[in-house]
């Protein structure tokens, strides 16, 4: 039986290295990767504490839902990013500043 | 002054003979150089005639009181008008008289002077101040006139200003006749305090406010003003000060002998024959204000400056000299008169005196007017008004020295002169007073003859010294060439001699009451006492006699003698008592001291004061400004300057870039779990 603990690690660390991606990273697509990343961290802590819901599995079904979710998002920021992309010709981020003022 | 009737409006004539005068002033100065005699001359003759005509409209008839409001202070209205009664009817034809004759000496005289328009001017301004102040009803008005005559009599004396000597005269004339102004001043502001009014007419008049006022346990009362008995007696003195600096009076006589740089003619109508005697009519205007206290102090003054006068005159070398303490001596007769009551004794020696004193100036003048040319023509140079250096002169300028000599007669008082009418009636008037006050008044009267006696000596002096025995400066075989002056000056001595005569005044040559001009100002106050009327006259006389012998015989041998020219009396008379010396030690020197002493004031005290407050100012402002600059300024600025600050430092922030924002949010929300943890 593996420990809760080690799940919560895993999680841990892939949220993580998404958080890493989406801060440093200077392509859209890659910083889309790391938020992908820290959604399955969750997904994955979501199925870790569906061990204490056997019955009804309410930890699965979340998971599904934020995979679904995850996957309509995905798109929304896919659409985004082409229209960056359209706009700025460049999906770097860091060149994307006119949020400012 | 309704309707213009010549003989009715006997003011306006007045008006108009003042102003003619002025006329001729202003016409001159304004005209072109080097001219101005005719119309000076033409002016002070129409001055002249109408005065003559006043005169007889006026004298011993009814007065003439004329006014018109001047101006309004408050509720007391003042009037301007022409008073003209005996005494200022007679001074105008005194003054416009003796102006006409010594403008027609003065052509010749002042001939070849470059700046003889001003001196025409001068002359008719100085006519005019005196015109106004003999016929001015108000004493605001002759206190005007008084310093306008002050003034020109100024400017005349420094005539030829370019001599040091005559501009410090001037100025000195000037100086001492302010401090008589300063007492005039007060007594017309008591009299006004008191009155409300400075009309002669309601002040001195007959009935008028002064003799009605009554005292009552020290308190002198009018109507229902009422203050201290003790001011009467003050406002007397102040006039009298005033009075006694226009008349020379002891102790303000010492410009009048300064006073004799201006030209002779000058000399002569304002220093001898009318400005000075402004004082001794001021007095007779009014009388009715002075109390026996003045009156005696009056007495005494006069007394003392008579004598004084007489002795400083015995030594003097300079003919001017001589004759202006002569002047001051005869002007301390008429004072002391005054101040006795003899107010009619008193202005008929005024009269007398203008002439014989005129006459003696103008012949004096003609004799420096001849040896003056004589030194020109023979480039000779000696100070010809040295009375020690002329001489013999008798046979060269006949009417020169019998006018000198008929107005020195006048002058000592001899018989058959007018003089002798004038000056005995004052003896005898004092001879009655101090026989009424008896007591130490007695030396009073015998003081007078002594002057008297001394007045003899000192003009017998100068008259032998300057025509008889030899000249020490001229040489015999020259003295060829001096002869009297031309026609106009000599013609003027003439007529001026006339006027020394007894005939002019009285038909009696023994007795003044015989006088019209006594008879004129007639009052009774002394009583009678018929001894003296014949007493004083045969001592004064026979004095007189025996000192011009005596003179004769010292100063006709042409020796000059040493008659105790050592001695410390000699001294006294010869330097004027000292007096310049006193006045310069104790008042000019104690004045200069005073005024080193408020200087080291003003500059230490004052001035420190001042320049304290400037630095302390100084430095406020500077720590005032350091304060602002710093302490508010730094505020409001650091209060910029630090939200500036914040704000870059939170634009930082807000840089636009999402990678940005997002690591602030992860580092706040770890911030906020680090901090959560902590605590």
């Amino acid at each position: 039986m593996i420990p809760l603990s080690h799940f919560m690690l895993i999680s841990a660390g892939l949220f993580c290295i998404g958080l890493f991606a989406v801060l440093t990273r200077r392509n859209a697509i890659q910083v889309l990767i790391g938020i992908e990343f820290m959604i399955n961290a969750a997904v994955l802590n979501f199925v870790a504490f569906g061990k204490y819901d056997k019955i009804s599995g309410g930890g699965q079904m979340f998971a599904l839902f934020a995979i679904v979710l995850a996957a309509a998002g995905v798109a929304v920021a896919l659409a985004i990013i082409l229209n960056v992309y359209k706009y700025f010709k460049s999906i770097d981020p860091s060149k994307t500043n006119t949020l400012k003022d | 002054m309704e309707g213009i009737n010549f003989t009715e409006n006997r003011s306006l004539v007045a008006l108009l003979a003042a102003i003619l005068p002025l006329f001729s002033f202003v016409f001159i100065l304004s005209s072109k150089k080097g001219g101005g005699a005719s119309v000076a001359l033409s002016t002070i003759t129409l001055s002249f005639l109408l005065s003559m005509y006043l005169f007889l409209q006026i004298w011993n008839l009814e007065p003439e009181h004329k006014q018109i409001s001047w101006f309004i202070i408050g509720n007391v209205q003042f009037y301007a008008g022409v008073l003209l009664n005996n005494l200022s009817v007679l001074m105008m034809v005194l003054v416009t008289g003796i102006s006409v004759l010594v403008h027609i000496y003065s052509r010749e005289y002042m001939k070849n002077d470059p700046n003889i328009h001003r001196y025409w001017a001068y002359l008719g301004l100085f006519c005019f101040s005196m015109l106004g102040l003999v016929i001015s009803d108000s004493l605001l008005l002759i206190y005007l006139f008084w310093e306008l005559v002050g003034f020109s009599s100024y400017l005349l004396i420094g005539f030829w200003f370019s001599k040091h000597t005559a501009s410090q005269a001037a100025k000195k004339a000037f100086i001492m006749n302010r401090i008589g102004d300063l007492g005039f001043l007060t007594g017309i502001m008591i009299i006004y305090t008191k009155f409300q009014t400075l009309d002669l007419h309601s002040l001195f008049g007959e009935g008028g406010l002064i003799s009605t006022s009554t005292f009552e346990s020290n308190f002198w009362i009018s109507g229902s003003q009422q203050m201290p008995a003790i001011w009467l007696s003050i406002a007397g003195f102040a006039f009298f000060l005033g009075a006694m600096a226009k008349s020379a009076q002891f102790p303000l006589h010492t410009w009048l002998p300064d006073a004799m740089e201006g030209p002779t003619s000058v000399s002569s109508l304002i220093h001898a024959a009318t400005m000075v005697a402004a004082g001794v009519f001021l007095i007779a205007r009014i009388y009715p204000v002075f109390d026996p206290l003045v009156l005696d102090v009056m007495v005494w003054i006069g007394a003392f400056t008579a004598f004084m006068a007489a002795t400083i005159a015995l030594t003097q070398n300079d003919i001017k000299r001589i004759l202006a303490y002569s002047t001051i001596s005869q002007l301390g007769f008429m004072v002391m008169a005054l101040g006795i009551g003899a107010y009619s004794e008193s202005i008929f020696h005024l009269t007398t005196h203008a002439f014989f004193k005129c006459l003696l100036f103008l012949a004096a003048g003609s004799v420096i007017h001849q040896l003056h040319h004589y030194c020109v023509r023979n480039s000779h140079d000696f100070d010809y008004q040295d009375i020690r250096l002329m001489g013999g002169l008798r046979k060269r300028m006949p009417i020169a020295f019998w006018g000198m000599c008929i107005a020195s007669a006048a002058l000592v008082g001899l018989p058959l002169t007018s003089g002798f009418l004038s000056k005995d009636s004052i003896l005898i008037s004092a001879f009655e007073w101090a026989a009424a006050r008896e007591g130490i008044f007695i030396v009073l009267p015998w003081l007078m003859v002594l002057t008297s006696w001394l007045t003899a000596f000192y003009i017998f002096r100068l008259i032998f010294k300057v025509f008889f025995s030899e000249s020490r400066e001229i040489k015999t075989d020259k003295m060829m060439q001096i002869s009297d002056s031309p026609g106009q000056m000599t013609y003027v001595l003439l007529i001026l001699s006339f006027f020394c005569t007894f005939i002019v005044f009285s038909v009696n040559p023994a007795t003044f009451e015989a006088s019209w001009l006594w008879k004129g100002f007639q009052v009774t106050s002394i009583k009678e006492i018929s001894i003296f009327h014949w007493l004083a006259p045969l001592i004064l006389n026979l004095g007189a006699f025996a000192l011009i012998l005596i003179t004769y015989s010292i100063y006709v041998p042409g020796r000059e003698p040493k008659l105790m020219q050592d001695t410390w009396l000699y001294r006294i008379s010869n330097r004027e008592w000292f007096f310049n010396e006193i006045y310069n030690f104790v008042l000019i020197r104690s004045i200069e001291k005073l005024s080193l002493l408020t200087y080291g004031f003003d500059r230490i005290i004052i001035d420190g004061i001042v320049n304290r407050m400037a630095a302390l100012t100084q430095t406020i402002s500077v720590i005032s400004d350091w304060f602002d600059r710093k302490i508010i300024d730094g505020l409001v600025n650091s209060t910029g300057s630090l939200s500036r600050y914040i704000g870059r430092f939170f634009r930082n922030f807000q840089s636009g870039r999402l990678q940005h924002y997002l690591t602030t949010m992860l580092l706040v929300v770890l911030s906020f779990f680090i901090l959560s943890y902590l605590i």
